[in-house]
């Protein structure tokens, strides 16, 4: 399975690379909107999932999963906020644009792996 | 004009301690010990600033050993290996996220900026019309950290790095 | 007494496949502290001999207790999810079915902690029952300070992310502060009180559905069976036990009987007479 990381800071790329390559994704990163559509738009599989920011330049994560929904290549894609904006009218909003997923910063590892599992992502008996 | 707002000592040591369970320090024993120093040094900061319905900053501070720390912390790397570039960005992104947080306890309508990032101590940078209405200090395996909350007297942003 | 080094790599072992818990070499220290609880409270000489033992004959529950001890302690929403679908599933059908007259369900959390078990039981039935019905919810813990921020209904940004989803976030909680508080529509139909599950249970009206996870791991056989029988006492006769992933009442408590649940097991008396199609979930 692949998974994107879209996300302006490294740092914040590194943690989710790591989260997601212990569940077995293969993940490709992305630091704002616009190269991650940019880089889906190469990609002949598109991946199932994709970890998104809020805050980024160029085109910021709310826009991104507009974009994606709308898309009928892409809009099969599970796509996961995680940000700090974490007013409950920013997680609505988020929700009602087509997000599946909110995770809030800062974030343990166990954390994000049950969100991920809510999502039917982590194979059984892998929250290890 | 900013509103008066309230944000404690209390809750930015809550913000932090989840910084430090989730990223640097997730087995619980290596933690940030409050001091309450508000005179401790400094060799590196990052700050957001918040404008919308309240204008201020929120500011990390702490000395370069601190912020490999955390950098190495973040990228799964040795501390000897943190260069300027991983370093700017853990520093960016802690602010980030601390201010984040700091801005969810605010009234709506505030907006975060990106953060900026000084390799030089938090006294370097003069914020003339605002003032630290809050701050966390304390030790991390020896090192100094701090977070402080400054509120803009008169709803004016100004940062200026000596 | 420091822990040796194969011990250290075993329990390393155990808590990188459970919890997908990294332990760095170093940190032995660390393990031996917190194991030295779970090694008294099973009754070991220490825990050089716990581990041992252990790995002599692995056993689920003792191994659900060195993970617990070495996770940071943040409980889950909905912890361990299969329980909590056995419940929309099996129980809460079978349950609306046989309670059409009454129309409530009365649940209890049995060991609720910081609350989230009996907040996570509540949304389920808020989400779950027909129109028309109610449900009331008590949540049980021996601890008072348990008890209080149970009832405070407050947890923190981390706390929330826990296996929470977002969509319930938003419908069910609202910002106090830095923390998010379950709002009081919900908080409504739950109470929380102070209770020793060992000692002589106060009286109360017989519940459909008990939880109760993850606390006879910390007793010994002649507890659990005192527990389990006072437990017994409160359970409607068609009514639903869930106890923790690792637990059983088989080998202890013979009235009762196990049946399947969905993906997980549920516990429920025994009676001579089958009460018909639905007992078997």
């Amino acid at each position: 399975m692949r998974a994107m990381v879209i996300d302006d800071s490294r740092a914040m790329r590194m943690i989710l690379k790591r989260i997601v390559s212990k569940l077995n994704f293969e993940a490709t990163e992305a630091g704002d909107g616009q190269e991650a559509l940019d880089l889906l738009a190469t990609m002949t599989e598109v991946p199932e999932l994709a970890l998104i920011d809020w805050n980024m330049p160029n085109m910021n994560g709310l826009e991104f999963v507009t974009r994606v929904r709308s898309d009928p290549r892409l809009r099969e894609m599970t796509l996961v906020m995680v940000t700090t904006e974490s007013e409950q009218s920013q997680i609505v909003r988020a929700l009602a644009a087509g997000a599946h997923e909110y995770v809030i910063k800062p974030f343990t590892e166990g954390a994000m792996i049950e969100k991920l599992a809510l999502l039917g992502l982590v194979p059984t008996g892998a929250n290890s | 004009m900013s509103v008066d707002v309230v944000v404690k000592e209390g809750d930015l040591a809550e913000m932090v301690e989840q910084v430090w369970v989730s990223y640097l320090d997730p087995e619980g024993v290596n933690p940030l010990v409050p001091t309450g120093d508000a005179k401790q040094p400094s060799e590196v900061h990052s700050s957001v600033s918040i404008t919308g319905s309240w204008t201020g900053h929120v500011v990390y501070a702490s000395s370069i050993k601190a912020a490999k720390m955390a950098a190495a912390a973040f990228l799964a790397m040795e501390v000897e290996e943190i260069g300027v570039e991983d370093l700017s960005d853990v520093l960016g992104e802690l602010a980030n996220i601390v201010g984040g947080n700091v801005k969810a306890m605010l009234p709506p309508g505030c907006f975060l900026s990106l953060p900026q990032v000084v390799m030089a101590p938090d006294s370097a940078t003069k914020y003339p019309s605002a003032e630290r209405i809050s701050g966390l200090y304390g030790v991390w395996d020896g090192e100094p950290v701090s977070v402080s909350m400054w509120q803009s007297r008169d709803g004016r942003n100004e940062g200026e790095s000596a | 007494m420091t822990l040796s080094q194969s011990d250290f790599s075993y329990v390393s072992t155990l808590v990188r496949r459970e919890a997908s818990i990294v332990l760095a070499p170093g940190k032995e220290y660390l393990v031996e502290a917190r194991l030295i609880p779970v090694a008294r409270a099973v009754g070991a000489a220490g825990v050089a001999e716990f581990l041992s033992d252990l790995q002599r004959r692995p056993d689920k529950a003792n191994e659900r207790l060195v993970v617990d001890a070495l996770t940071t302690n943040e409980t889950s929403w909905f912890r361990d999810r299969e329980p909590f679908t056995a419940l929309t599933d099996v129980v809460l059908p079978d349950l609306v079915k046989s309670r059409g007259a009454q129309r409530k369900l009365r649940v209890w959390s049995a060991a609720s902690s910081s609350g989230q078990e009996a907040y996570s039981l509540a949304i389920t039935m808020q989400e779950h029952l027909p129109p028309g019905w109610s449900f009331e919810i008590v949540g049980s813990d021996i601890s008072t300070e348990m008890v209080k921020r149970a009832e405070t209904a407050e947890y923190s940004q981390v706390e929330v992310n826990r296996g929470l989803p977002a969509a319930q976030l938003v419908q069910y909680f609202e910002r106090a502060g830095a923390h998010w508080r379950v709002m009081p529509a919900l908080r409504r139909n739950i109470s929380f009180k102070l209770m020793n599950l060992t000692a002589p249970l106060p009286p109360m009206p017989p519940f459909d559905v008990i939880f109760l996870r993850n606390v006879l791991i910390y007793f010994d056989v002649a507890t659990k069976k005192n527990v389990l029988r006072n437990v017994a006492r409160l359970l409607r006769p068609d009514g639903w036990l869930f106890l923790g992933a690792a637990e059983t009442t088989i080998g202890i408590d013979d009235n009762y009987e196990r049946v399947a649940a969905g993906r997980t097991s549920a516990y429920r008396i025994r009676s001579a007479v089958p009460v018909g199609a639905a007992r078997r979930g």
